[in-house]
């Protein structure tokens, strides 16, 4: 009998109870939704890495390694296996424009790649090419298809054996210029051996791959003695793909921490005003169950089993969410697909996540246990009395003078509110959380465009950039200088401290590059130190004034740098100008050219190796900025669901515990609108209070956010006034409309029967 | 002079399949500046009366005129208004807002009411002046009676509505409040009706209404009342 109770009461309560429902579902869901993410990440990341044999270590040398240098290597103790590697950038003589990386591998346990269609990998193929299955799609290539790949002065012919994917190419991008892959005009690709080493005629292989346990201190020393000679040692955490994913992958862990909290504090505080409200309103049904002889046991657990079945059905409802998010996140063709290139999208659901869902559900049981434990102490008699609101006080502010000008409106939501502090809280609470999301969402937007026009419209002031072939000399530079007037660049690995950064010169004096500091403002570059991007300004605590040492890989050089300044840049780098890294020894090797002439302008040469025009890199972003956009939508979303949940929630119960007060100013001759505006002013001086606290609020998370996800980019947080006046009126938006939906109910007051009975 | 009168007034409730019929086919007349009780047992449907007088609910059929005016056809937004204007509430359990004080609940009524009269004067007059910033819960009932009284006459309404105002006190303090309604009505020269079971109390009135089975049984003018004194509970 008291089970059909249970069902008649959860009705009777459904707005109540379906908010919380809808809170627990959002809070687990979002919480398992980014928490599936970077688990999944992980998981598919880690067998792909281990399926295809990604290197722990990679030694780097310009003079090459022997078969000879391999063998010591893989002799060492701790070392797995090893493989000369090489990868090189070279251009499809079939597709004018598009390149790939070109990578040879000796062992194809190692760096090597998995085979989706067509033949297994073979050192011994003659004219084995095994290529992106993204790029051949993309490109329109089929197994069988001749390629010419122009790589330097050479070309080499084969055909396409195979159909891959390559953990070295997780993420398939030219440099970290390149922020998202393009598949159409990058991709990479693997050549056998034996057709490599047969159109090079020699075998040069610039690097050893390894798989190995040891520490990189441990391997570096190891292969230090090995080979006789000082190495530049690249762990895998320097390369592109493997950082990259684990970004992706902290991210996810980002995400999952702030949001979820949000929306599980406030299901969890709904549920306590919710339960107890509850209880009181049916506190003398509690006295009449206990009178008629039910046990107190009993008669909790009747009241326990609201809560946990709200718990039940908001988590069932949470995986689901969760499920999906994860899978919006994570599938072939969603956000993740057009960054990470992997073979395998499995969600998993971790299992610390079922622990955390289940201590949920208790807890959620837990507060509806106390709270009606509450109502039961003492006898039956005094469980039957019905419940005594809080004792009203005054309030300090009614002795100053302004609350002599108070309209009764006010008076009245000011002590409501104050008397019913945990609602106001809540609703507090609520706002802001709500404006936060809006808040944060919208300011990541107006960042990324202040980014992006800072980025490509102020900073990269020309039109292509050429890429030169790794041997060109000063004439050649003079002479492509000539047909393309522009300015130039040289960059090259150097050690700085335990870190390896880029570092770039530039000769300037057509303006074809800005920089700019922090503030945005104009940097030049003077003849007279260095100029270090923000990241390493902070992490190395180095700032104008101070000098540094930096080591070029495979010298004894060591170059002292004065730093003159401190800018924004999306490489960890150190500028420099031609003239100061000339006047430092600095040996340049320039290998890229800047100029305002459009990609069909610039000749095929064999000094260029490829062209990259801004409008490349601007499509790279278009994907980038969709991604972004449905993200915002969905906060968005999640902002107004939120808004409105919890306002409507703690509407409906302010409307209930005024219900009476409401009903005796019906009677005194107050009209339904004027008993509306009461109602919808306390409801809007609480949105005004919670979005003035939530505006720097949700500043604060997108800062940390930005720290947290972006750092990479070394953005400058942006939030426009429109989006601060968008998130204003989208949340009071949301709170008239909750408002209004809560004063219509005033309508119906029945007057009659509100005036009847004791208070 | 006339203020109130009932033509053919009735009030049914649907409930389920069956109709409940409150009030079945009154005519009434009541004269202004008089003291009425409407007297009947519990579901006699006086309740039910006195609640269309206040303009809180309306008639299914028949007309009912309050100062020649006809309030039976009145738009939500017109009964509030009627209500804020015309009459004054006492209810038996009070009905203050609990969230104002003493004085702001009778000051309340300025915001709606055209003729409002100074809430200082009537919170001296039910000599509750010097309690007037309390809280509602830091009074007795009857002192929150004495309150709902002044509150009631704040509005300088004609008529005086009142239901069961002593139901709720002890017998003591139901004669001081019943002193101070009365005195208050005629001092103020209102029309004051109420509904009640108590007899005690019809005895005390200029005309008595009896009420059974949502009919009139009785009107019957009292030309000399007995004095509350006089009255035994």
């Amino acid at each position: 009998m008291l089970k059909r109770k249970l069902f008649r009461t959860m009705k009777a309560y459904r707005g109540q109870f379906l908010s919380m429902i809808v809170m627990i579902a959002l809070g687990v869901g979002v919480f398992l939704g980014f928490q599936m993410e970077w688990v999944s990440i992980e998981g598919n990341t880690g067998s792909f890495f281990r399926d295809t044999g990604f290197a722990d270590y990679r030694l780097v040398s310009e003079t090459g390694f022997s078969q000879a240098d391999l063998d010591r290597i893989r002799d060492l103790a701790g070392v797995d296996a090893a493989a000369r590697y090489l990868s090189v950038p070279a251009d499809l003589k079939q597709r004018a424009g598009h390149s790939l990386a070109l990578s040879v591998t000796t062992d194809p346990a190692v760096s090597g790649f998995l085979v989706l269609e067509g033949e297994p990998y073979d050192p011994e193929s003659p004219d084995g090419v095994w290529i992106s299955d993204k790029f051949a799609d993309a490109n329109d290539l089929r197994l069988g298809d001749a390629v010419d790949l122009d790589y330097q002065n050479l070309t080499l012919s084969g055909t396409i054996r195979g159909l891959v994917k390559a953990s070295e190419h997780l993420i398939c991008v030219r440099d970290e210029t390149q922020l998202m892959p393009d598949y159409e005009r990058y991709g990479f690709c693997y050549v056998s051996p034996e057709l490599y080493e047969k159109t090079l005629g020699f075998a040069f292989y610039p690097q050893i791959h390894v798989r190995s346990d040891l520490s990189k201190q441990d391997f570096i020393d190891a292969a230090n003695t090995a080979l006789g000679k000082t190495l530049l040692v690249l762990s895998k955490n320097e390369t592109i793909s493997y950082a990259e994913a684990m970004g992706e992958s902290e991210e996810g862990k980002t995400m999952g921490a702030v949001l979820p909290v949000l929306f599980l504090l406030i299901a969890v505080l709904t549920m306590v005003t919710t339960m107890h409200r509850l209880t009181v309103q049916e506190k003398t049904q509690i006295g009449t169950l206990k009178a008629l002889g039910f046990r107190d046991r009993r008669i909790l657990r009747h009241y326990s089993a609201y809560a946990f079945w709200i718990g039940v059905v908001g988590a069932c409802l949470g995986v689901g969410i969760g499920y999906w998010l994860a899978w919006f996140i994570m599938n072939p063709n969603g956000s993740m697909g057009t960054y990470l290139d992997m073979p395998d999208w499995k969600l998993w659901m971790p299992w610390w996540c079922v622990v955390i869902i289940l201590a949920m559900i208790g807890m959620l049981t837990l507060v509806g246990y106390l709270s009606v434990r509450k109502m039961l102490q003492g006898s039956a008699a005094d469980a039957l009395r019905p419940y005594v609101p809080k004792k009203m006080r005054h309030l300090l502010l009614e002795r100053s003078r302004l609350w002599q000008k108070l309209r009764f409106g006010a008076r009245w939501n000011l002590r409501d509110s104050l008397r019913h502090k945990t609602r106001t809280l809540m609703s507090l609470i609520g706002v802001m959380g709500c404006m936060l999301i809006l808040v944060a969402g919208l300011g990541m937007v107006d960042t990324l465009d202040a980014f992006l026009d800072l980025y490509y419209s102020h900073s990269m002031n020309y039109s292509s950039r050429i890429f030169l072939s790794q041997e060109v000399g000063d004439e050649e530079l003079d002479r492509l200088l000539e047909a393309y007037p522009g300015d130039w660049s040289a960059s090259q690995s150097v050690e700085l401290f335990d870190k390896t950064v880029s570092l770039d010169v530039y000769h300037l004096e057509r303006d074809a590059i800005r920089f700019f500091d922090d503030k945005e403002r104009e940097v030049p570059l003077g003849d007279d130190g260095a100029y270090l991007c923000q990241r390493i300004s902070r992490d190395y605590d180095l700032h104008p004034g101070d000098s540094l040492s930096v080591k070029p890989y495979g010298t004894d050089q060591v170059y002292t740098l004065r730093v003159a300044g401190v800018i924004r840049s999306v490489s960890e780098s150190i500028v420099l100008s031609d003239r100061y890294a000339e006047a430092l020894g600095v040996d340049l090797r320039p290998d890229s050219l800047y100029t305002e002439l459009a990609r069909e302008d610039i000749a095929q040469d064999s000094a260029i190796r490829a062209v990259q025009t801004k409008s490349d890199i601007m499509d790279s972003f278009d994907t980038f900025i969709e991604l972004m956009n449905t993200m915002i939508v969905l906060l968005v979303l999640a902002a107004a669901i939120l808004g409105v949940v919890v306002l409507y929630n703690l509407g409906s119960m302010s409307y209930l515990e005024r219900y009476r007060e409401m009903a005796t100013l019906k009677v005194v001759g107050f009209r339904d609108r004027q008993i509306a505006r009461l109602l919808i002013g306390q409801n809007l001086w609480i949105t005004l209070i919670g979005a003035l606290l939530g505006l720097p609020l949700g500043v604060a998370v997108l800062d940390y956010l930005l720290k947290k996800l972006a750092g990479e980019y070394e953005m400058g947080l942006h939030f426009r006034l429109s989006s601060a006046l968008i998130s204003m009126a989208l949340t009071f938006g949301v709170s008239l409309i909750v408002g209004l939906m809560i004063a219509r109910k005033n309508r119906k007051i029945d007057m009659v029967a509100a005036l009847k009975g004791a208070e | 002079m006339e203020i109130v009168h009932l033509r053919g007034v009735s009030r049914s409730y649907q409930s389920g399949d069956h109709v409940l019929k409150a009030l079945d086919g009154v005519d009434l007349s009541l004269e202004a500046g008089k003291f009425v009780v409407i007297l009947g047992p519990s579901g006699a449907g006086k309740s039910t009366l006195l609640n269309l007088l206040g303009g809180l609910d309306s008639p299914t059929e028949g007309t009912i005129t309050v100062k020649g005016r006809d309030i039976s056809r009145l738009s939500r937004d017109q009964l509030a208004d009627y209500r804020a204007e015309t009459v004054g509430f006492v209810f038996q359990f009070y009905n203050l807002v609990p969230t104002l004080t003493v004085l702001e609940n009778v000051a309340l009524v300025k915001e709606i009411a055209p003729k409002a009269l100074p809430a200082e004067q009537l919170l001296q007059e039910v000599g509750l002046y010097d309690h007037k910033d309390h809280f509602p819960s830091e009074l007795s009932g009857g002192e929150q009676q004495r309150v709902s009284i002044a509150r009631a006459l704040a509005k300088n309404p004609e008529i005086l509505l009142c239901d069961e105002p002593t139901g709720a006190l002890d017998s003591e303090t139901g004669v001081v409040v019943l002193k101070l309604l009365l005195k208050m009505a005629r001092d103020y020269g209102k029309t004051i009706i109420i509904v009640t079971h108590n007899q005690s109390i019809a005895r005390m009135a200029d005309v008595v209404v009896r009420v059974k089975n949502g009919r009139i049984r009785s009107v019957e003018e009292q030309p000399v009342p007995a004095s509350a004194d006089e009255i035994d509970w």
